[in-house]
This record gives C-alpha cells, sequence and structure tokens, in this order.
C-alpha cells in the first residue's frame, strides 16, 4: 500500500507541477504572514515585524528550491534543463549534427535490418500450437552425419514402441496429376498417415482428417483439399465436401479442407491423400519423411536416446534395411533453418562491427568537440556544476544522437528490408515460414542498440570532459595545443581501432567475393544455358506402359521445332535430392553378399538425358532406343566411379550388379563426364546412371535442351506431352539455368550484403581518420604558421601531417590484418575454391584501404601545409 | 546556510512526528510548539523546516489537507499517516537508544 500512495505523491508532483509550486507559494506565503502577526503580537510595528520575518524565513527563493528537492522535482526538472540544453547545442553544431545522426543511421539501419532477417527466420517460431514440442525424425548412416529419408518399416516400428511422442506422422511428397479445364494438372501432395493433423496441432477447416481407417486398400480414395488450392479451384465453395476431384485414374472424394497456411518448410500441400503404411512398410524404401510432436515435457535429448537405443534394436530385427543405419531427432524449426542459420550469424557479426566503427567515429567527433567545448565545461564546473551533472549532460547529448540516428535507421531498414526481401526470395524463402517484417521485437532490439550505442560512444568523451580543471582552462592560453594531449591520444587509438575494424570487413568481404567468383565458375558438368526443366509424374501404371508412355513422349517432344534433345532423370542436379544404392563388381556378384556392396550414387534416367543436359559422354555410347526391358541391362557410369572402382581407368564392357528393384547383371557401355549433384562445393561423387526403359520409375523430370529461347517453347512442349495422353500432368516448368541461380543465390547474397558493408565501414573509417588529421591541423596552425614564417618549406609540414597520420594507418591495416587472420576459422564455411589467409585477398584488402586512407589525409595535410603565415598567426 | 547534519535531520523528523501526534497542525504552528514544549530552547530554523515537512510527505509518513484556519484563512496542515504512527514509535525507541547512549559517554561516571 505504502509504496502505491509513494508513487501517487510522485506522480502528483510531476504531473500537477504547477499546483504544487503554487501551494508551496501560499504556504511560505500563510507561514510568513503568520510570523509577522507574531511579532506585532509582541509590540513591533508592521513595517519591522515584516522585515523581521522575512528574516527569519530567509530567502524565499532557496526555501521552495529545498522543498522541491525533498520532493524530488529537482532531478525531472535539471534533466529537462539538460534536454533543452543538449537540443540548442546540436542545433548549434547542424555539420556534426547531421554527420553524427547519418553515421549512426546508417550502423543501427544496418543491424535493424539484419535483425528483421535473423527475427523472421531464427527466432519466430512455427506458426503452429506448442511448435517447440514439433520434431523431425531423419535416419542417418552411422559413420555420416547427413540426414538421410526415412524407411517406413522403420517408422512402423518407432510409432509402436516410442513413447517420447505424442504423434508421430509418415509422409511422402508424390505430385497427383488433376484433371482440369485444359488437361491434366499436377499438383502437390502430401500422402500421409492419419497423425498428421494431430503432430502439427491444426484442425482442417472443413470436414474431416485422414482417419486410420482411409489407409486401407480400397478405402483410399478420399483427398483433403489443402487450402490455397480449394480457394483458387474451387474458388472456396463450402459445398465442395462429398464431390469428386477427377484424376486421370478415376477420381478421389473430397472430404475435407486443410487449415490456410498448413505446410512443412516452404511449399504448402495441394491435396493430401491417405498413405497406405502396411504397403509402403512392405515396398517402400528410404524415402518417407517422419514429423512427430513430443510428448509434454519430453525433451530432445530424451527423445534421442530413446530412439538411438530402438534403433540399435532394429539393426537386429531389420539387418539388411537397418545394418548401418541410425536416427536423429532435430526440432523442426532447427532443422528447417540450419542452412540459413550460419550466414545470417555472420551478417549479424558484421554489422555489429559496422555499428561498432560507426561508435568509435562518433566518440572520436566527442572528443574533439569536447575539447572544443572545454571552456563552456569550465565555466560550469567555476559556477558549482558537479562531475555527475557534466557527465550526465553529455550523455544526454549522446542519448539524443543515438535515438534520432535510431529512428533513421529503422526507416532506412524498413526500405532495405523491403529491397532485400523481394531481391532474395531464393536466398532465405526456404527457410522462413512467417513473411519477413518490422514487428515489435524488431523495434524494442532497435531501441536497446539505439542507448547501448549511446552509452558506448558517449561515456568516455564525457568521463573526459567531466575532468576539466577550471583553473588551467579559463587561463586561455592552455587551451590549444597541449590541452588536449591525453584526449588526442584516445582518439588515435580509437582511429586505429576503427581502421583495423574496417580492415578485418574488407578481407573478409575479399574472402567472400573471391569464394562467389570460384564457385561461378565451378565447371559444373552440364549445360546450363538453353534448357527447359518440368517434372512429370507418370501416375500408378504397369511398368510397361510407363515405359511406353515415356517412350511416346520424348518421341513427340523431340519433334518439337527448335527442340534439340530430349531426355529425364528422376532428381535433377543441385535440387538437394539424390538417391545411393549399393552395387557388387562381377567378380562379388555371384554371392550377393548385402554386407559386401560397394556404395555408389544412382539416377534413373531416359534415353537422350545426356545429350539434354550437354553432359558429355567420354568413353563408349549414350542410353538408346535399342536398349529396352528384353535387351540385355546396361549402364553408364561416371568418371568417378571409374576413378573409386576401376584402377586402371578401363569400365566399358565390365559388368556390375546394382542393388535396384531386380538384381541384374548389368554391362558398363558408356563414361560420361562428372556432374556436380549435389551441390557446386560438393566434389562429385561415384554414379551409375540406370535406364528408364529397363528400370521404369514414376516421377520424373523432363529436360529438354532448344535452339531458340526456351521459355517460349515451354507451351509447345506441354502441348506435344499432352497430344500424347492429355491426362499426364505436367508441372514445375522452367529453366536449368534457375537451379544454378538458387544455388549461388545465398553465397551471392552473403557477399553482397558483407561486402556493402565493408564498404561503409571503410567510409566510416576514413571519415574518422580524416577529422583526425584535420583536427591535428587545427590545433596546430599557429605553430605551423610560425615554423613557415621562420623558414620551414611547405613540403616538410604536408610530409609531417601526412606521416603522422600513415602511422595510424599502418598500426591499423596490421592490427586489422592480423584480426582478420586470427579470426579465419569464421569464415571457413563461406570460402570456396581459396583459403581463408588466401594472401591475394589480404593484398588487395591492404591496397584498397590504403589508396582511400591516404586519399583522405592528403586534403587536410594540403591543406594545412598551403596556410599563410600570416593568417595562421592572426587566428590567435 | 548549512543543511542541518544528519543526526539534526533525523531529530526534526522526530520532533515534527510528534509534535503533530496528537492534532493535525500547519507549518508555522509546528515551529512554534517545538519551541515552546522545548521551553525556548529549541527553534526549528524554517530553512529546515519546511524541506523536512515535504519530505516526511513524500515519504508518505505525513499527509496534508488544506484547512480553513482561525482567521478564515487557508493554511496547509499537516497529519500523521498509519505509516507516520509506526515510524515514530521506531524513530522515538532509537532516539532513546542514542541519547542514553550519548549520556553515558558525556556523563562522568
Amino acid at each position: 500500500m505504502r509504496w502505491i500512495t509513494k508513487f501517487r505523491l510522485r506522480v502528483r508532483s510531476l504531473v500537477q507541477r504547477n499546483r504544487v509550486n503554487r501551494e508551496l507559494d501560499e504556504e511560505l506565503q500563510d507561514h510568513l504572514e503568520r510570523q509577522i502577526e507574531y511579532h506585532t503580537a509582541r509590540g513591533m510595528s508592521r513595517e519591522d515585524a515584516k522585515v523581521q520575518a522575512t528574516r527569519d524565513l530567509g530567502p524565499i527563493a532557496l526555501r521552495k528550491e529545498e522543498c522541491r528537492d525533498a520532493r524530488g522535482l529537482a532531478l525531472i526538472d535539471s534533466v529537462r534543463q539538460d534536454l533543452t540544453y543538449a537540443l540548442r547545442a546540436l542545433r548549434k553544431s547542424p555539420g556534426f549534427a547531421t554527420v553524427a545522426i547519418l553515421s549512426l543511421a546508417i550502423g543501427i539501419g544496418a543491424n535493424t535490418t539484419i535483425f528483421t532477417l535473423v527475427n523472421s527466420v531464427l527466432l519466430t517460431p512455427l506458426p503452429y500450437p506448442g511448435a517447440e514440442r514439433l520434431v523431425v525424425l531423419r535416419e542417418h548412416k552411422l559413420d555420416s552425419p547427413e540426414p538421410l529419408n526415412v524407411h517406413p518399416l522403420n517408422y512402423v516400428q518407432w510409432r509402436a514402441q516410442a513413447r517420447s511422442f505424442e504423434a508421430l506422422a509418415l509422409v511422402q511428397m508424390p505430385p497427383l496429376n488433376v484433371m482440369g479445364k485444359g488437361g491434366a494438372e499436377q499438383v502437390s501432395r502430401m500422402i500421409t498417415t492419419p497423425e498428421i493433423f494431430h503432430v502439427f496441432g491444426v484442425r482442417p477447416a472443413l470436414g474431416r482428417e485422414v482417419t486410420k481407417d482411409d489407409g486401407r486398400p480400397g478405402r483410399d480414395h478420399i483427398v483433403i483439399l489443402g487450402y490455397g488450392f480449394w480457394q483458387h479451384w474451387f474458388g472456396g465453395d463450402p459445398g465442395v465436401l462429398g464431390r469428386q476431384l477427377p484424376t486421370p485414374d478415376g477420381s478421389l472424394t473430397i472430404v475435407g479442407v486443410a487449415p490456410p497456411g498448413f505446410r512443412i518448410g516452404l511449399a504448402e500441400p495441394e491435396a493430401f491423400t491417405p498413405l497406405d503404411e502396411h504397403d509402403a512398410a512392405a515396398t517402400g524404401s528410404r524415402s518417407f519423411e517422419s514429423y512427430g510432436r513430443l510428448a509434454a515435457g519430453v525433451s530432445l535429448e530424451t527423445a534421442q536416446a530413446e530412439l538411438t537405443t530402438l534403433v540399435a534394436a532394429l539393426r537386429k530385427v531389420y539387418p539388411a534395411v537397418d545394418g548401418h543405419m541410425g536416427v536423429f531427432v532435430f526440432g523442426l524449426h532447427d532443422f528447417l533453418v540450419r542452412d540459413a542459420r550460419p550466414g545470417l550469424r555472420l551478417l549479424m557479426a558484421v554489422v555489429a562491427v559496422v555499428l561498432a566503427i560507426a561508435c568509435v567515429n562518433l566518440a572520436g567527433l566527442l572528443l574533439a568537440r569536447g575539447l572544443a567545448r572545454r571552456g563552456e565545461f569550465a565555466v560550469r564546473v567555476a559556477l558549482g556544476a558537479g562531475r555527475g551533472r557534466l557527465v550526465r549532460q553529455l550523455v544526454i547529448e549522446s542519448l539524443l544522437l543515438s535515438l534520432a540516428g535510431g529512428a533513421a535507421g529503422v526507416a532506412m531498414a524498413y526500405g532495405t528490408t523491403r529491397a532485400l526481401v523481394t531481391r532474395t526470395a531464393f536466398a532465405l524463402a526456404d527457410a522462413t515460414t512467417t513473411p519477413i517484417h518490422l514487428d515489435a521485437r524488431v523495434l524494442l532490439f532497435t531501441l536497446v542498440v539505439s542507448t547501448a550505442t549511446a552509452l558506448a560512444f558517449g561515456l568516455l568523451p564525457a568521463w573526459q570532459a567531466s575532468h576539466v580543471d577550471p583553473q588551467s582552462v579559463l587561463r586561455d592560453e592552455t587551451r590549444r595545443a597541449t590541452g588536449g594531449r591525453r584526449q588526442f591520444r584516445v582518439r588515435e587509438i580509437l582511429v586505429i581501432a576503427e581502421v583495423a575494424l574496417a580492415v578485418v570487413l574488407l578481407v573478409g568481404a575479399g574472402l567472400l567475393i573471391r569464394s562467389l567468383n570460384n564457385l561461378g565458375r565451378v565447371k559444373l558438368g552440364f549445360e546450363p544455358t538453353g534448357t527447359l526443366t518440368m517434372q512429370l509424374f507418370l501416375g500408378v501404371k504397369r511398368p510397361e506402359a510407363r515405359i511406353a508412355l515415356l517412350d511416346q513422349i520424348l518421341d513427340r517432344v523431340a519433334s518439337v521445332p527448335g527442340v534439340q534433345a530430349a531426355g529425364t532423370i528422376q532428381f535433377l542436379p543441385l535440387r538437394g535430392m539424390n538417391c545411393g544404392t549399393g552395387f557388387w563388381l562381377e567378380e562379388q556378384a555371384a554371392r550377393r553378399d548385402s554386407s559386401q556392396t560397394l556404395a555408389t550414387g544412382c539416377s534413373l534416367v531416359s534415353r537422350g538425358y545426356f545429350a539434354a543436359m550437354g553432359i558429355p559422354v567420354l568413353v563408349g555410347r549414350a542410353f538408346d532406343r535399342q536398349d529396352r526391358m528384353e535387351s540385355p541391362r546396361v549402364v553408364i557410369v561416371n568418371e568417378a566411379f571409374v576413378r573409386r572402382y576401376y584402377r586402371d581407368g578401363r569400365a566399358v564392357g565390365r559388368r556390375i550388379v546394382v542393388q535396384w528393384s531386380d538384381e541384374v547383371p548389368a554391362e558398363i557401355v558408356g563414361v560420361v563426364g562428372d556432374v556436380r549433384h549435389n551441390g557446386l562445393t560438393t566434389d562429385p561423387s561415384p554414379t551409375v546412371f540406370l535406364l528408364h526403359a529397363q528400370a521404369p520409375g514414376y516421377i520424373t523430370n523432363l529436360v529438354v535442351r532448344t535452339s531458340a529461347n526456351p521459355l517460349m517453347q515451354s507451351g509447345a512442349i506441354v502441348r506435344a506431352i499432352h497430344e500424347v495422353d492429355p491426362t499426364q500432368g505436367v508441372s514445375g516448368v522452367g529453366l536449368l539455368e534457375q537451379d544454378v541461380e538458387k544455388v549461388l543465390a545465398r553465397p551471392r547474397l552473403q557477399a553482397g550484403l558483407v561486402t556493402s558493408f565493408a564498404v561503409i565501414a571503410v567510409v566510416l573509417a576514413v571519415i574518422g581518420l580524416y577529422g583526425l588529421v584535420a583536427y591535428v591541423v587545427r590545433l596546430r596552425t599557429h605553430e605551423i604558421g610560425i615554423r613557415l614564417a621562420v623558414g620551414a618549406t611547405r613540403e616538410r609540414i604536408f610530409a609531417e601531417l601526412f606521416a603522422s597520420g600513415v602511422r595510424l594507418v599502418v598500426f591499423g591495416l596490421v592490427a586489422g590484418l592480423v584480426t582478420a587472420v586470427a579470426l579465419r576459422s569464421i569464415a571457413s564455411r563461406f570460402v570456396f575454391g581459396i583459403t581463408t589467409t588466401d594472401p591475394l585477398t589480404y593484398v588487395a584488402a591492404a591496397l584498397t584501404f590504403l589508396v582511400m586512407a591516404f586519399a583522405a589525409m592528403v586534403v587536410p595535410a594540403r591543406r594545412a601545409a598551403q596556410v599563410e603565415p600570416i593568417t595562421a598567426l592572426h587566428l590567435e | 546556510m548549512t543543511k542541518p547534519s544528519n543526526l539534526l535531520q533525523g531529530t526534526l523528523d522526530l520532533l515534527i512526528l510528534r509534535t503533530i501526534q496528537l492534532e493535525p497542525m500547519h507549518g508555522w504552528a509546528i515551529a512554534q510548539q517545538i519551541r515552546l514544549m522545548s521551553k525556548e530552547q529549541l527553534r526549528v530554523g524554517q530553512s529546515a523546516l519546511y524541506p523536512a515537512l515535504h519530505k516526511l510527505e513524500q515519504q508518505g509518513w505525513i499527509a496534508a489537507e488544506w484547512r480553513v484556519s482561525e482567521m478564515n484563512r487557508r493554511a496547509k496542515y499537516y497529519k500523521l499517516t498509519a505509516a507516520g504512527r509506526k515510524a515514530l514509535k521506531s524513530e522515538t525507541a532509537e532516539w532513546e537508544r542514542l541519547s542514553a547512549a550519548i549520556s553515558m559517554i558525556v556523563k562522568p561516571a
């Protein structure tokens, strides 16, 4: 209760200042009157009594001040005074204020921009209830940290035995062919076990979820529409339940609509259909994904530990499937942002350095300003201002600056964030679940940063300024050159620090640019220009039908004018999908011992694929139409395969047995060039190419090489496919070049941003350097005048001033290069094709900085050397 | 114009609290009352009285209200609050302890 009263009184003192003051007047006046009466009652004349009473009371103004002090009003009043004073001081030097606010705006704006990205990508939880309990399960080879997909056999066991999960779902994402108005269309689809809605804690917007019975054979002709799909395909018609969704081989009954925005990662599935898990477990492969919701109170570690134990047991139950496999449990959010995280961390560090430089710069400026204001401070100290009061005054000034800078920074960040988001969709999109925008957390961040900034650059100068000795300062003569000796040392150190930080960023930017350059020059192993890709789902048909269908499509597409070659592959390079299997060399093939297999990547392709991709056939031949189901089994391998498994370099004509749907000996008929299938920075791995016509697949990508503008051809190509089969769905028509662009997007964004920030850092550091040299010149103009008057040459003066700057630059440069080397491990994740101590980068960074720094120093040094002695002396 | 020392400051608080314990008073009356009760031994300088009153009010030990006094004049009356009553008790005890201690030292044995 008491603190409430206190608080109320304090607030009253604050809010009703005038009233409180009036009452104070009245009270003291009343006292005076009574005192007068008291004296007159004792026989004094009215006049004398008045004089006596006034004397008793003492100076009224002081009494009031004391009372106001007692009420705690004084602090507020003096802060108000400081604020007004600070505003006036800043208005009086608009140049300083502009430079200060602008550089703070850049520093804070950069931080806000990057924090906006970090906030949206890393800090904002997934938009599902209890999102922190969502996990993704992945299998992995025991000797590799690379997460692989899940085998349904294992999923069934996990779900049956693991106690750590409230729900566990198994999904796969094959597309669905749907009959639209203009022929078949391919839409994205999630085949799922019933748990999926429970796992994500969502309910259908309409109708029902997938149930356990839906997955049973014969019952699986139902579909739940994705919200977006329902909106654009059915116009959001609520009467859609019970209607049929036509597909090439019949139709599906619509039983529900998923809630809006329900998706895992980037894509919102357009349809959900039930997964027959018994069929999957029996015939499936390691090509499923599993998502779970942790049971209440169960940690990720507990779940991981339980599954690790479980999997160890399963290895004995399914030695063929689980022989060398383990399992990972990842937090879903962490898993989705795992690729974006390091880059964002790097950027966050970089902008922090930029801000640090801006702070150091401002500290330098404020020190100089403090020196110029020594007279003013000395007068205030002489008049009785306390040291604390002076420090407060200066900190309020810096707070004012940094809050103005922060406001400008937020405005700037608003613009840059929007620009970044539109320009860099590829680089960040797969990691974001919420739109990237400024929110309350970002604004709070900016406020904190601004305040911290103000303290960082404001305290040192404030402390320095508060240590003025009024006597010596007011004895005017010491105000000049010697007065700032110590402050000057501090400023030198600040400038050296600035230079060093800027050089570190410059080196970092150099490393990223060189790496990006190397990435752009990586030999992909295929020719991306002039090539069109699209996805085909051949549908659930008998193998012969799928072979025949693709044969016809390839023939028909090849006859479209302008098409040079056409072929298919199950997983396109650079899409983050691959497949691996084992094989036996002919010598070991007889026993089919699965513990003796060799590892290889595998790609299921059609004839025409290598020509369409521009992959060279180095030895032997490519697949052709003579290779059929009934003809001898053939495979093609890449160079890496030959290097690894055939020391003598001769592969063509030899036979291997690949672990695939059937294990038939196949002859290697050709060797093709290596392709960077798994990313630009990953070396090509041994790969065996199997032929669709001998081992038909379901999902595939058509690759078409054209002579004309490929996108102009796309319509004709899709029409050609529909001429073969109007029920064939086609989706994801795009250019092969876009795949390469996507892979380069993130390194490009990182290099671009780090370089921009490095440039800003260098500019700020150079401004700081310029400021210091100009300041030295101003301090020494008098001295220079004298020296010129007594015969010093201008060249000598120039050289001396210039050298004083060079000293700082060299110190800073060396410190920066040393720091960069010390921090090089940070960059190791981001460099490619060079080492983190790449000499060229370091030399280039050093030279770039030197040129800019010298340019900045020449100007003031020259100006000083051009001084007319007579004007310099007049300045006194 | 030096401010009263801490001891005096604290003592003045105690005197004020004690003075208005029985009935609310205005500032001038408090000063008079202290003077009279101490048989003219203690004179409270006005320089100390009002800041002390305002401080006590801010602390919540005393509360102020404007009342019409004898000659139809408005005056600011101070009275003890519940917290002030508690404080008076503990301050009195504190004072007795202190003065006893001091007299033990000052008086010859």
